[in-house]
This record gives structure tokens, C-alpha cells and sequence, in this order.
């Protein structure tokens, strides 16, 4: 085996709105996801604008990470 | 006049459209490959977004999704995650292989994987796999234009022969336009699918209903099963939801068809806007499909398997009227079509130039190659014929099989656009890729979703795991290459920029 190059790693961001677009993303994509979909979601009351609570939730989670991402651009991310 | 000559009337003014689109761009095309095969890497935002959305929203977003909603109720909201997923992915991990491809030329995934793994062997890999399991989804995409074109003339056009017309039509305006023809047509096709899809459901809605919410509040009184995870038949368990997410987001990106499209772009700038803003499009397409589902599942109970993935057509010829109902399926066929366009384009680019200039012809002219290619589209379209013919099947079970195939890239791929680390080696990604199809095997069709995690998961563990281990005692790539793959990224995410 020969060594390789060092380089930092892309995976780790390196800047303050690198870290707060990865997190955020990260944190709010995990509330669209098992265990907190098939718990605390799984509901349909209280119904809100006429809609069962579930599907609001989620949609909810799902505007704010498009918003995270539009974020991230406007930022230059 | 009769609902059925208008609906069919209407989808056969449509292809022909699309024909004249195909003959336009074949005016503005010159002959070379680039252009070809890549729109000349030049297309703009418009262009891009839609047929991105256009692309990544097949026949299954229109017939499947709706099947989804009926059978197994709210659980399909899911698709959300996979839409933001697909803007992430794109922000993320397309606009580095865009810069990877405008700086060194490559035209297919497997350009840039043998390029920086340094292997034939993993380009071998990489066009068979990017070939075998988007060839399920031309059969996908053709079954479902055969069942749109059979119910739109109330059976008088057989599915195989709507099959054929359709295809025929994609791989015409295909041959003559290259990438530009498929381009202009997505772009009539995204505007058309979302539109119809939004005034079918609400007009239904409204019909069926008295409106969406009412359509909610039915919902809840006579089939709160549909409304509670994980649904009726229990399908939506946690690992399913997990697995979905994942192979219908990174799956589908890494399948060939999507992949080129990030060659394209004109610049980084415009993909950074397409990353940000495609989950709109994409996630609210799916909100029209559960007024369709969840309302089809009450007014029109008992559909059970493909039938289940007609309820949109089945409603709209019970309670629309004849135009509306012309007009929609004709949205339906722009869905599967401009989906099969692409994937058409994406199996002729890799057996092209992965193929046929790497291994069999190499020193021919642009011409040549174009040729070729149209040649190559020929024989796909009889392939894809002949398997869209074999057997009628659940849609979704297609696509998501065709995703997990695509996944099995995953390693690969993230290897070359995030440097940092000990990066895996040719032997590494090899051997990774070929057990994750074993393994995908065995846990999609053998002894499928153990422990009730989806298979396509298991395989990615399990490729992911051979992957780093194999590549742990094998030879990496050469120093040159890494620092001048990894460097160009580090000047592009971190440097200056273009």
C-alpha cells in the first residue's frame, strides 16, 4: 500500500454557515423520519386548517428544509 | 363526441408536437458528441429545472403514487423526504461531479469513476450496472404508456400497440435532436404533467367531494386506517419509510439519466439553484396524488395490485368531462415520456461512449459516433419494447428496484466528490459493487426486507462495508491522479471558482 494525500475532509464543514446549514438540515430532515414519523407524528388529531396533523407536520418539516436550502444558497454556500 | 376520442385525439396531438419539437432542435444541433450527448453542457436554469422534474417524476409519480396513497394511505407523504432529499443531493454532490465533468470532459458517471479510480474493470461495472437496471425503468415507463394510451381509447388501442406508438415517438424525436430534442420536450412535459395532475385532483375534489378538505374530513369518517402510519397493510414500517427515503433520493440520482444532466449545466451557479428549489416542483406534485389516492379509496374502493395504479384514469372517465379528461392523460403520457426520453438518451450515451468508442471503434469521427448512437437507440427501443410486453407489474416495485440498483454507486461516487481521508481503491469499489448486487438480490427478491429494513439498504451496508475493507489492503489510485481530481475540488468548493 502507498500512502495518499492528505487533504481536510469535505465531509467537515469549515465554515460557521457551512455548520449551521449541515446541522440544521441534518436535525430538522431527522424529524421526517422513524421513530419521530411512526411516534409523535402518528396522529391525526389536532386537526389543523381542516387537514389531518400528520400530513401538516410533515409538510411542515418539508417547507422549513426547502427553506434551509434556500438558505444555504443565499448565503453562497 | 365520445370521451375516448377526445382523450386519445388529444395524447396523439401531443406526440406529434413533441415530433416538430424533435425536428426543430435536430435544426439547431451540430454534429458533434458534446452536443449530442450533452446539450453542449449549456443548459440554462428553465431548461434544466424542468427536465430534472420531469425526468425524475415518471408514469409512477402520475399512476404509481396515487396507487400508493390508495393502497397504503398518508404513508406516501414519505415522498417528501426523497424530493428534499434530491435538492440536497444536487446542491451538494451535483455541482461537484458538474465540475469534475466541465474540467476534465467526461460525459458518463463511468467517465468520471474509471477516470479517478484509474480501472476498465470499474467502468466496466459502472456502464453495466447504469445500463441493466435503467432498462427496468424504460419497462416501467412503457407500461405505463400503454396503460394510459389503452384506458384514454376505452380499450380500442391495445397495450402493446400504445406501447409501441409511444416509444416509437420518444426514440424518433431522441434520434433527431440528441439531448436538446429530450431537453425541449421535458420542458412542455414538466409544465404539462403538473398542471394536469393539480386540476385533475382538484376538479375531482370538487366533483366528488365538495372540495379538499371535505376530501380529508371523508377520508378520516370511512378509512381512518389511510390515515395512521404504517397504513392499512402495515407497509410503511419504519425500515420501509428509511429505505424508500433513500433508494428513491440517492438511487435515483446516481441512475445515468440524472447523473448527465448534471454535465449540462451551464454553470455551477445554475445547479446550486436547482438544488434549492426542485423540492418545491417535486414534493407538491405528490400533494394532488393523495387527494387522488386517499379520495379514489373511498368513492371507488376494492382495486387491488396494478389496478390500484389506475384509480386517476378510473375516476376521471367515471366523473370528469371528456376534454378534461383528454387533457390530463395527455399530462400522464408527458409524464412517462419524458421520463423514458431520458432514459433512452442516458442508455445511448453510456453504451456510446462507454462502449462502443472505449472498446470497439475508438478513433471514429463525431459524426460516426452520432450515428451510432442513433443506432443504439434503435436497439433499446426494441429491448425496451419487448420487456414492457413480457408481464404487467406493480410500478413502484420497478422503480424502486431500478433505484437500489443505482445505489450500489453510492460508495463510488461519494469517494471521488468528498476528499478527506483514505479513499477507497479500484479493488475496493469492485468488490463492492458486485456483492451489494448479490446482497441486493437476496434481500429484494429472495428473502425480501429482512428484519423489515428495505433490501436496497442492506445492500448499501453491505457494499459499503466490502468497499472499505477490500480497499484497506489493496493499491490506491496514483498520487497524480487523486491531487488532481481532489485538488479541482478543492478549488471549486473552497478556491475560486470558475
Amino acid at each position: 500500500m502507498e500512502s495518499q494525500p492528505t487533504r481536510r475532509s469535505h465531509f467537515i464543514p469549515r465554515t460557521r454557515d457551512g455548520w449551521i446549514a449541515t446541522i440544521s438540515f441534518l436535525v430538522i430532515f431527522m424529524l421526517a423520519m422513524p421513530p419521530v414519523t411512526h411516534t409523535l407524528l402518528n396522529r391525526t388529531e389536532p386537526w389543523i386548517l381542516g387537514l389531518p396533523f400528520i400530513y401538516v407536520a410533515l409538510f411542515a418539516v418539508y417547507t422549513v428544509l426547502i427553506g434551509v436550502l434556500v438558505w444555504a444558497l443565499r448565503r453562497g454556500l | 363526441m365520445d370521451t375516448w376520442v377526445i382523450a386519445t385525439s388529444l395524447i396523439f396531438l401531443y406526440l406529434v408536437f413533441t415530433l416538430v419539437l424533435g425536428v426543430v432542435a435536430n435544426r439547431r444541433m451540430t454534429v458533434d458528441m458534446e452536443d449530442f450527448l450533452l446539450c453542449g453542457r449549456r443548459a440554462g436554469f428553465v431548461v434544466l429545472y424542468l427536465t430534472v422534474v420531469a425526468s425524475f417524476h415518471s408514469v409512477f409519480a402520475f399512476l404509481g403514487s396515487g396507487g400508493f396513497f390508495y393502497t397504503h394511505g398518508v404513508g406516501f407523504w414519505a415522498a417528501g423526504t426523497w424530493t428534499l432529499l434530491v435538492g440536497a443531493i444536487t446542491y451538494v454532490i451535483g455541482t461537484r461531479i458538474w465540475a469534475l465533468g466541465k474540467a476534465f470532459g467526461y460525459i458518463t458517471p463511468a467517465d468520471m469513476l474509471a477516470d479517478f479510480y484509474e480501472s476498465e474493470a470499474v467502468r466496466v461495472a459502472v456502464a453495466a450496472v447504469s445500463v441493466v437496471f435503467t432498462i427496468l425503468y424504460i419497462q416501467a415507463q412503457a407500461q405505463g404508456l400503454g396503460y394510459i394510451i389503452n384506458i384514454a381509447s376505452d380499450g380500442r388501442v391495445g397495450l402493446e400497440l400504445g406501447t409501441l406508438i409511444l416509444l416509437v415517438v420518444a426514440a424518433v424525436y431522441l434520434m433527431a435532436g440528441g439531448l436538446r430534442a429530450v431537453y425541449w420536450t421535458d420542458v412542455l412535459q414538466g409544465i404539462w404533467m403538473y398542471i394536469a395532475i393539480w386540476v385533475g385532483a382538484l376538479v375531482l375534489s370538487y366533483e366528488l367531494f365538495g372540495g379538499p378538505l371535505e376530501l380529508w374530513r371523508a377520508v378520516s369518517e370511512q378509512r381512518p386506517d389511510l390515515l395512521s402510519l404504517p397504513g392499512p397493510k402495515g407497509f410503511f414500517t419504519p425500515g420501509m419509510w428509511i429505505g424508500m427515503t433513500f433508494t428513491l433520493s440517492f438511487g435515483v440520482i446516481f441512475q445515468p439519466h440524472m447523473m448527465i444532466r448534471y454535465y449540462t449545466a451551464i454553470d455551477a451557479k445554475t445547479l446550486r439553484l436547482l438544488g434549492a428549489t426542485t423540492p418545491i416542483y417535486l414534493m407538491t406534485l405528490f400533494i394532488p396524488a393523495a387527494l387522488i389516492g386517499l379520495g379514489g379509496a373511498v368513492v371507488m374502493p376494492g382495486l387491488e395490485g396494478p389496478a390500484a395504479d389506475r384509480i386517476f384514469p378510473e375516476l376521471l372517465f367515471a366523473y370528469a368531462s371528456p376534454w378534461l379528461t383528454g387533457i390530463i392523460l395527455a399530462g400522464a403520457t408527458a409524464a412517462a415520456m419524458s421520463t423514458l426520453d431520458s432514459i433512452l438518451h442516458a442508455n445511448m450515451t453510456v453504451l456510446t461512449r462507454d462502449v462502443y468508442q472505449r472498446y470497439i471503434n475508438p478513433d471514429e469521427s463525431q459524426a460516426h459516433y452520432v450515428w451510432v448512437g442513433r443506432g443504439i437507440v434503435l436497439g433499446l427501443l426494441v429491448v425496451g419494447y419487448y420487456l414492457s410486453v413480457l408481464r404487467l407489474d406493480f410500478l413502484v416495485v420497478l422503480v424502486t428496484l431500478s433505484g437500489a440498483g443505482a445505489l450500489q454507486l453510492m460508495p463510488a461516487i461519494l469517494g471521488v466528490c468528498f476528499p478527506g481521508g483514505r479513499t477507497l481503491t479500484r479493488a475496493g469499489v469492485v468488490a463492492g459493487i458486485s456483492t451489494g448486487l448479490a446482497a441486493l438480490y437476496i434481500t429484494l427478491v429472495v428473502s425480501p426486507h429482512p428484519l423489515g429494513l428495505h433490501g436496497a439498504i442492506w445492500s448499501l451496508l453491505i457494499n459499503t462495508a466490502v468497499a472499505i475493507s477490500v480497499s484497506a489492503v489493496t493499491p490506491s489510485p496514483s498520487k497524480e491522479t487523486i491531487e488532481r481530481v481532489h485538488g479541482e475540488l478543492e478549488r471549486f468548493v473552497y478556491g475560486t471558482e470558475e
